[in-house]
């Protein structure tokens, strides 16, 4: 009985992720969304929530995560194009890749803190970026992208239209249920206690160092994961996977969401990529603008996102109730 | 026994003789007191002994392992905690939480990879982490956010969780430094209490503190050890009346 409660405490959310993300395909053209975009606010849900493992537990803000999500997903195509047309090995390559990107990138930036580090990784986003643009052009295609990828297959099955978004959306479930039991262990409260107090963590026989670079990688992997579905879900890869647009993106909706809350940035993820393929169309040229006004008043209202504006409904309406 | 030694230690800032030739061995199960006008170089031989600062010349010995050279938390885990000047908490966990990390520091070392166990599903270390908090009367704060705490209540939160660990040396700097007497009067007895052969040495401006809780004290002034001894013994010592308690009127 008591495991019971446990298991239904533990994953309520993940479940009721779940359940929202399964039914998408049902609720999401009512609301004006198009078969598609339900796939990409997946895929960005896997990307976000790793970035809220470095971002919302550690506190280290990186603006250069749009490498491993870009690295991958080029490494995803040149797999799918040159080797086999089998998402599997191609995902499991790319991954591989950007993860061993990632340590390198995390050994050198973590050993500066704040405005330093987020430099730090963003000059190393922008140098791959700009490879991808030179030297590795006959791979990347440079300027006009990487394409003339053949239909990606998971072994006999067509990676088309509705197998898609069932796979991202499986891989998205499991991915944050994963990012749920890490918060939950003692690795997640060592992470949590790097963005309360460094110091007090090290005094107490922590080394702080090894847990960053862990949460950079892990956050990297997620990225990376996000990278290589990209290209399954759309058979392009373009330099701007790389850029420092793709990563401030991802801040925004990370800030927007709700940091370190895990179901705040993916909150922030559908908010985001909703407005910017739906609501612009109703809003025409100023939709930038108003984003910009909406993201405004987030940070200065409601510091916590969208998921502190919750927070305090609930609040509210709980109060009420025990009033009466 | 001699649980630490220092064996000259020198280190200089510029020009600035920060700690010269110091020699001092602290003795198991004892509470030992460093005392000295400001600037004598207290907090910095602190320092030293935790690893956040490399002395010019010397040896330090903690338990017959050398301490130079190692990081600070391997320094912890060997057995060595600190108290710091302003209580050094997790402001932003509840007090379990903030205890609940020596408690995982103990079983796991300094670095582990268990990224899937549930925190929750260790009773005995969740239960051992809330006996800590009881014991330092916290109990009521449990839930409460570390940051929320008095100051009385932050440092004792802090001792908590250096005791969570077991350290066989608790190093103390200032510990009642801006507390309201009748907190002062608690954090001595606190520490009078904690009787389990933990060796402490307790860097104070307050004498009251000093006298009420030392074996022994050494008196530091300008990097070096000018006197060392039993309290009564200090309070006669002609040198120290010069360096330090004639100015602290005593």
């Amino acid at each position: 009985m008591i495991t019971q409660n446990n298991f239904w405490q533990h994953n309520r959310t993940v479940l009721m992720f779940a359940l929202v993300a399964l039914t998408m395909p049902l609720w999401f053209p009512l609301i004006g969304g198009y078969s598609g975009l339900d796939t990409k606010i997946m895929i960005f849900c896997i990307f976000v929530v790793g970035f809220d493992i470095l971002l919302g537990f550690t506190g280290y803000l990186s603006f250069g995560h749009a490498a491993f999500f870009g690295i991958s997903a080029y490494v995803t195509g040149i797999m799918l194009k040159n080797f086999s047309d089998n998402i599997i090995p191609a995902i499991l390559v790319a991954v591989l890749a950007a993860t061993v990107v990632a340590v390198i990138i995390g050994l050198l930036t973590l050993k500066r803190t704040g405005i330093y580090f987020s430099i730090l990784t963003l000059a190393f986003a922008e140098m791959f970026d700009s490879m991808a643009m030179s030297m590795l052009q006959k791979w990347t295609g440079g300027e006009n992208g990487l394409t003339g990828m053949p239909t990606p297959m998971l072994f006999d099955l067509k990676m088309q239209g509705d197998t898609v978004f069932y796979f991202v959306t499986l891989m998205a479930i499991f991915l944050f249920y994963m990012a749920k039991r890490i918060e939950r262990s003692p690795v997640g409260l060592m992470m949590k206690a790097i963005k309360c107090n460094q110091t007090r963590l090290e005094f107490t026989g922590i080394n702080a160092r090894k847990y960053k670079l862990l949460a950079f990688v892990i956050s990297a992997i997620y990225a990376a994961i996000a990278g290589a579905l990209m290209v399954v879900y759309e058979p392009f890869v373009g330099h701007e996977f790389l850029g420092w647009h793709q990563s401030g993106e991802i801040v925004i909706m990370s800030v927007i969401g709700g940091v370190g809350t895990l179901v705040g940035p993916m909150l922030g993820a559908g908010f985001m990529l909703y407005f910017e393929n739906v609501l612009s169309v109703n809003l025409g040229e100023q939709w930038l603008l108003v984003l910009g006004a909406i993201f405004m008043a987030v940070v200065v209202f409601m510091p916590g996102g969208f998921m502190e504006g919750i927070a305090r409904l609930k609040k509210r309406y709980f109060t009420t109730v025990d009033g009466e | 026994m001699a649980i630490l030694d220092i064996h000259q230690v020198s280190l200089s800032f510029g020009g600035l003789k920060a700690l010269q030739n110091v020699n001092l061995k602290i003795e198991k199960g004892t509470t030992h007191a460093l005392i000295g006008p400001n600037g004598a170089g207290k907090s910095t031989l602190l320092n030293v002994l935790t690893g956040m600062l490399k002395p010019d010349d010397g040896s330090v010995m903690f338990d017959g392992k050398p301490l130079l050279n190692v990081n600070s938390y391997d320094i912890n885990q060997l057995g060595i905690a600190k108290v710091f000047q302003t209580p050094a908490i997790f402001p932003e966990m509840t007090v379990l939480q903030n205890v609940t990390i020596p408690v995982f520091a103990a079983r796991d070392g300094s670095f582990n990879l268990n990224m899937f166990e549930g925190r929750s599903k260790q009773r005995p270390l969740i239960e051992f982490a809330e006996q800590q908090i009881c014991e330092l009367g916290l109990e009521k704060h449990m839930y409460s956010l570390a940051g929320s705490l008095s100051r009385g209540d932050k440092r004792r939160l802090e001792m908590a969780i250096c005791l969570a660990n077991k350290p066989r040396l608790l190093l103390l700097d200032e510990p009642t430094a801006g507390m309201a007497r009748h907190e002062t009067e608690k954090t001595i007895e606190l520490l009078k209490s904690m009787q389990d052969g933990i060796t402490k040495v307790i860097v104070e401006h307050d004498m009251n503190v000093v006298f009420s809780l030392a074996e022994k004290i050494s008196v530091l002034a300008q990097g070096e050890i000018i006197a060392e001894g039993s309290p009564d013994e200090i309070k006669g010592h002609p040198k120290v009346i010069e360096a330090y308690l004639g100015e602290a009127q005593v």
